[in-house]
């Protein structure tokens, strides 16, 4: 009898919402295309866009519709239909391949371990004390924070190298490792970005005994000289080159040319490994 | 007539919803950084308190006692208050967006805030009256309006006060809050 009267009350109040939803006219003007834009968000509510969920991000796109170039939801980009319908809906055109960034890892991994660790297994924890257990204070810590705030699964941890690695293809570029990595090491970039610079050491005045591993930028200018394309700037403050993407035509000199093996190819980050699993 | 005044007394200021019964504590650190904010969480906590209460008297008197299962008290409540929230919501949403507006996301909150489900059972374990359910509801509302308002008043003077660095934000409103509820301690015993 008791279970009768607990449906009854619940069912009554689920009939009085549906009926007040149903009867009550629509008076409020101006909002339909808040609901239109919302109808179209994921609904997720993720935070990414830096809204207070998708309904924030609605308002603030029927107010400014430009915002979304600044601010894209990365879900909707990974979706044509939906991002067809957002751009007829705040009536502007969006070049989803522009948009839409990856994540990418600046460290080649490999800094060598100067104590032993065994306080708790998050990278966070680790960085603060002195900034990790590496020789290089911006080494990639490898101990899984990116790993687990993947929505995508797109981020791995190389077993070799011990530096966390993402997969372009997986990649949403929602920027939630960017915000976690306590070394501030992953940086969202542009889809056609061709050479990639894994390293992000900067001379550090305040954590004596700290530097440079073995594998990071000596700074030597080799690549800057080895272009033929005048692809790559030299960045005279942080001493580190800074690449053109559209002049470069991914000859691969300057990988060749780098003894430290600091610069990648960014179209094969990611891809490497499988192919090499395949070939064993 | 007498009874009512001492409820609405006694729910205002000596048996006050915040400091002495220490409900509702989230909004109280939460929603207390600023007296605008603040007084609205106030005056929407007030309305949804009165409505739940106006609802939950009618079910339990009609419903719960004739079928004798007071005891489910607690979950019949929290079905009650979040429809109610809802369809309040719902309501201001299609009516009046100004409101709805002004409210945001406070009306929302407070489906989960205890001191809604704390009237309600209140007033049960009480057995007041319908009217004495009402007035202690508006009591209970005003009440912890106050103390948000003071609060909030309180801690926009505390920005430029020359507070020591590890007791700057929440440290600095535990005490305060400890402090006000020393305060209201004295109202005990007065009626």
């Amino acid at each position: 009898m008791i279970i009768g009267i607990l449906t009854a009350i619940g069912l009554a109040c689920g009939l009085i919402i549906y009926m007040v939803h149903i009867k009550v006219p629509q008076k409020v003007k101006g909002l339909e295309k808040t609901e239109e834009i919302n109808s179209i968000l994921p609904g997720m509510n993720c935070g990414a866009c830096g809204y207070p969920g998708c309904f924030g991000y609605a308002q603030a796109l029927a107010k400014d519709p430009d915002l979304v170039v600044k601010t894209p939801c990365s879900q909707v980009l990974q979706d044509a239909e939906k991002l067809e319908q957002l751009e007829k809906a705040l009536g502007i055109t969006l070049d989803a391949s522009e948009m839409s960034k990856k994540a990418l890892v600046h460290c080649d991994g490999n800094s060598e371990v100067i104590c032993s660790y065994s306080g708790v297994q998050t990278c966070k924890a680790a960085a603060q004390l002195l900034r990790g257990y590496k020789k290089c204070p911006y080494a990639c810590l490898g101990l899984d924070d990116c790993v687990k705030i993947c929505p995508q699964g797109a981020i791995s941890i190389d077993p070799e190298k011990n530096v966390a690695i993402v997969d372009p293809e997986e990649c949403t570029g929602c920027g939630l490792c960017v915000v976690e990595c306590p070394q501030d090491l992953i940086e969202l970039v542009s889809p056609g970005t061709k050479i990639a610079f894994l390293c992000s050491y900067k001379p550090l005045k305040n954590i004596p005994g700290r530097e440079r591993c073995d594998f990071g930028c000596i700074h030597c200018r080799k690549c800057f000289k080895a272009c033929e394309d005048e692809a790559i700037e030299w960045n005279k403050e942080l001493a580190i080159p800074e690449f053109n993407q559209e002049k470069c035509t991914l000859c691969h000199k300057c990988i060749e040319v780098c003894e430290q093996n600091t610069l990648a190819d960014f179209t094969k980050i990611g891809k490497g490994k499988e192919a090499e699993l395949v070939s064993v | 007539m007498n009874e009512l005044i001492a409820i609405f007394l006694g729910m205002v200021l000596i048996n006050n919803f915040i400091l002495v019964r220490f409900l509702g504590l989230c909004p109280f650190f939460g929603v207390s950084k600023k007296l605008g904010p603040a007084i609205s969480m106030g005056v929407a906590v007030t309305f949804v308190m009165t409505i739940a209460s106006v609802a939950t008297w009618l079910i339990r008197n009609y419903i719960l006692i004739p079928f004798d299962i007071e005891y489910m008290n607690i979950v019949i409540f929290i079905l009650v208050i979040a429809t109610l929230v809802q369809i309040i919501e719902l309501f201001i949403k299609k009516t009046n967006i100004g409101l709805y507006f002004a409210f945001g996301i406070y009306l929302p909150l407070i489906t989960t805030n205890c001191a809604v489900l704390g009237i309600t059972l209140i007033n049960a374990t009480q057995n007041y009256s319908f009217g004495g359910s009402v007035v202690a509801a508006l009591g209970g509302g005003l009440g912890f309006t106050l103390v948000l308002a003071m609060m909030s008043g309180i801690r926009e003077k505390l920005e430029l006060a020359n507070t020591p660095k590890s007791m700057r934000g929440l440290p600095i409103a535990f005490l305060i809050a400890a402090l006000l509820g020393l305060a209201f301690s004295g109202f005990g015993g007065m009626i």
